[in-house]
């Protein structure tokens, strides 16, 4: 008797567990079927299909996963394309992350765009599976990890952005001293720490910048920790910071919280975050944004298919190839605008050249 | 209890034998505590050891901690593992989020408690109906709950406006208070920098201003729970269920109806953690809670099974985390400070005859100081790293005294006690 219920429960938890694993993993296959039949003047190739993995966060993310998203938004309206996305979770194994790329690979999807940098190995390893299909993984380029015949590697020049945006930092300081947040301590994080700390030093020389990263990889949960993100602009407030650069995904909701209780400035990363409608209660406090237009590379690459015209290995998206812009929503930087933008022509002409790493 | 989190490490350290410790012997054991972090903050110049800013910054990361801790006190004390703990925080997290957007806070932190019941009740029939294996409910839950929140926060979330996929629109804060006019004079006086006054200050400045609401309540419901499984009827039956349920059983006592009341309450307080951590971070998001319910069930060890204790093991784990995001200096003044709390362990190990661990003590409380003279910061890999090195260290070489509810975690069935 206690056998068999026993029993009828263990099977109950399993049935539960597939539901669990099915949460985490639905898919949302976009329509493309509002444009894509009729309107293509008769065309009789069949629709691209693309297949897109997020990273954690996905879309709605409001910010780097939502720029993806948008530029896949626009291909489904302009190319008509056929689109399948999928989503990863919060300290998911390298394992689930290539089962996400092989599902999308299996599925008949191509191209299939990776977003994030923790895709780097999976990316690699499908990809020679999958000969014949292309692959694009956003902000990673690591020889003998995820280069191949098959692979675009579509990066930003991050540490360029995050130079104007110090520039600005460094105008608006009344202190002299600058915060930078960073969520995870990788190398792509500390490219955007580099460049903010030599915009700031290169506009004033006598400026600190404090630096703080949440988390320590492997444990990547400092991308979605508002309350830790609180804590850290806190205590670089209390110390005299005024403006803090928040590289920190969804945690740079608490930086920006923070900021306003204390009536100090935050600068947003991504996305226009002045513009983001879960953040309109904070906005008043966001100085600028570093842009990244992720959805930019996206149409970029999935035109370049659609033409046959793919090309493999590093496309870095620059100022100067319009990937990376800085924001001037909220209008609280029109007066320094000049010298921001003067930097902005310099860094494209060459004559400033921002360092990528310390 | 929750004056900087080391200084009540050492509270553990001269356990009671048997006897109670009179209220004054802990208000000496803090106030040597702020002492000891007053010397420290001198000596390293690290201002904020004892700051009104790191004292908040604890507060606001014990809180959840604790709740968490309190929800596995109750569920061990009647004898049932819980370690789906954090699975019901995520409930409790999501159910903030949902009404927390539409309704305000408190709405946030009801709907989160019930989540949280919700997930108190399945382990309860897995677990005391079903006789299934306590740590097997508890892992199930804690791969059902993020599923479950996050295919919630899909069909609820998307469409609302500035939500997402995996996160709420923002919930208002909960109302704080501040006690006026003795908040200045204190920021005056930890201003002046004095020995031991100013840190005092700094502390109390901390524990009287910009008081979220929902720190209070948690003060009242450890205080409560204390109070209602030691000091009443019902909470000796509930331990007793805990301790021997056999003989409980023989007394009259229903020990099914007990664990079932035990694990709504525990369901109900993890909940409540979720939601004090959504509500006060501003909104749902998926992997919110990032292992605070396993933490928070270290805190309760770490408490001996005791609320006071959670809120102290609660207090260290915040006090050390708020360190290591604070600042670095901060962090490394922290080694100094490990370091005389361990040469103190010492001399209590040795007093109390146990010569090995003084002895451990001792070398490693060496090791650590000469660890902060020989070097001026500490490398950021290991700042993360605190919080747990801490919490190891004063778990392993001061607490041997530690001693779970005897039946904790074994299957029940009626009619059939050994």
């Amino acid at each position: 008797m206690r056998g068999k219920t026993t029993g009828l429960v263990a099977s109950l938890l399993a049935a539960g567990l597939v539901l669990a694993a099915c949460g985490s993993d639905t898919a949302t296959t976009g329509s493309g079927g509002t444009s894509s039949p009729g309107s293509t003047g008769g065309s009789t190739s069949p629709a691209i299909k693309v297949g897109l993995a997020y990273d954690i966060g996905g879309r709605g993310d409001q910010s780097f996963n939502d720029s993806a998203a948008r530029g896949l938004d626009k291909l489904k309206a302009d190319l008509g394309v056929e689109a399948k996305e999928l989503e990863a979770a919060a300290g998911e194994t390298e394992a689930q992350k290539e089962d996400r790329l092989r599902q999308l690979a299996e599925g008949g999807y191509n191209p299939i765009i990776a977003v994030g940098f923790s895709y780097a190995e999976s990316v690699g390893k499908v990809a020679k599976d999958f000969s014949d299909v292309k692959f694009a993984i956003v902000d990673d380029f690591t020889e003998g990890t995820d280069t191949g015949a098959n692979i675009a590697n579509l990066t930003f020049a991050e540490n360029e952005g995050s130079y104007l945006v110090g520039v600005a930092a460094a105008l608006k300081s009344q202190t002299g001293k600058i915060g930078f947040v960073g969520g995870v301590n990788t190398p792509l994080i500390q490219k955007f720490e580099v460049g903010f700390t030599a915009g700031v030093k290169a506009t004033k020389a006598e400026a600190t910048v404090d630096v703080k990263y949440l988390t320590q990889p492997p444990d990547f949960t400092g991308f979605n920790d508002p309350a830790k993100g609180e804590t850290a602009a806190n205590g670089m407030f209390d110390a005299g910071v005024d403006v803090v650069y928040a590289a920190a995904g969804g945690s740079g909701n608490g930086v920006f919280k923070a900021a306003k209780a204390k009536g100090k400035l935050g600068i947003g990363v991504d996305s226009d975050q002045y513009t983001l409608p879960s953040l309109t209660d904070v906005k008043d406090v966001i100085l600028t944004s570093m842009i990244k237009q992720v959805d930019v590379a996206v149409v970029d690459f999935v035109t370049s298919i659609k033409d046959n015209k793919f090309v493999a290995g590093q496309k870095v998206y620059d100022l100067k190839a319009g990937g990376i812009d800085y924001a001037t929503s909220g209008g609280k930087i029109d007066d320094i605008k000049a010298k921001v933008d003067e930097a902005k022509t310099k860094i494209v002409s060459g004559e400033i050249k921002v360092p990528e790493k310390k | 209890m929750s004056v900087g989190g080391l200084a009540v490490g050492l509270e553990v350290a001269p356990a009671d034998r048997g006897k109670r410790l009179s209220p004054w012997v802990y208000a000496l054991v803090a106030v040597a505590a702020l002492v000891v972090l007053s010397v420290v903050r001198l000596l390293s110049g690290a201002t904020d050891l004892t700051s009104a800013g790191t004292v908040q910054a604890a507060l606001t990361a014990a809180v959840p901690l604790a709740m968490a801790g309190l929800a596995g006190l109750w569920a061990e004390r009647a004898g049932v593992v819980n370690i789906g703990l954090e699975g019901m925080m995520v409930l409790g997290t999501f159910g903030a989020g949902y009404a927390g957007y539409q309704w305000g806070p408190w709405a946030g932190v009801v709907f989160g408690l019930l989540l949280g019941v919700v997930g108190g009740l399945l382990h309860a029939v897995a677990t005391v109906t079903f006789g299934v294996d306590h740590i097997i409910s508890g892992v199930a839950i804690n791969l059902l709950a993020p599923g479950a929140a996050l295919f919630l926060s899909k069909l609820y979330f998307s469409d609302a406006p500035g939500g997402g996929q995996k996160q709420s629109p923002r919930i208002s804060d909960a109302p704080k208070v501040t006690i006026p006019g003795l908040s200045s004079l204190l920021a005056d006086i930890e201003a002046k920098r004095w020995f031991f006054v100013s840190d005092l200050a700094g502390v109390l400045r901390g524990l009287t201003t910009e008081v979220s609401l929902l720190t209070l309540l948690a003060v009242l419901v450890i205080v409560g729970t204390a109070w209602v499984l030691w000091r009443t009827p019902f909470g000796l039956r509930l331990r007793s269920c805990g301790e021997s349920p056999a003989a409980a059983e023989s007394l009259g006592v229903n020990v099914y109806k007990y664990k079932y009341l035990a694990l709504v309450a525990s369901g109900a307080f993890a909940g409540l953690g979720g939601a004090f951590l959504a509500v006060s971070s501003g909104q749902y998001r998926d992997g919110q809670t990032g292992g605070r319910g396993f933490i928070g069930l270290a805190a309760m060890i770490f408490g001996n099974w005791r609320p006071g204790g959670l809120a102290t093991g609660a207090g260290l784990f915040g006090y050390t985390d708020a360190m290591a995001l604070r600042g670095s200096s901060a962090v490394h003044a922290l080694l100094l400070l490990l370091g005389i709390a361990l040469v103190v362990v010492a001399v209590i190990q040795y007093r109390s005859g146990h010569q090995l661990l003084s002895g451990v003590a001792a070398a490693l409380g060496v090791l650590f100081g000469y660890w902060y003279f020989s070097t001026d910061e500490v490398p950021p890999e290991l700042v993360g790293a605190a919080p747990y090195v801490v919490t190891l260290l004063v778990l392993g070489l001061a607490a041997q005294r530690l001693r779970p509810p005897r039946h904790a975690g074994e299957p029940y069935r009626r009619g059939q006690g050994v």
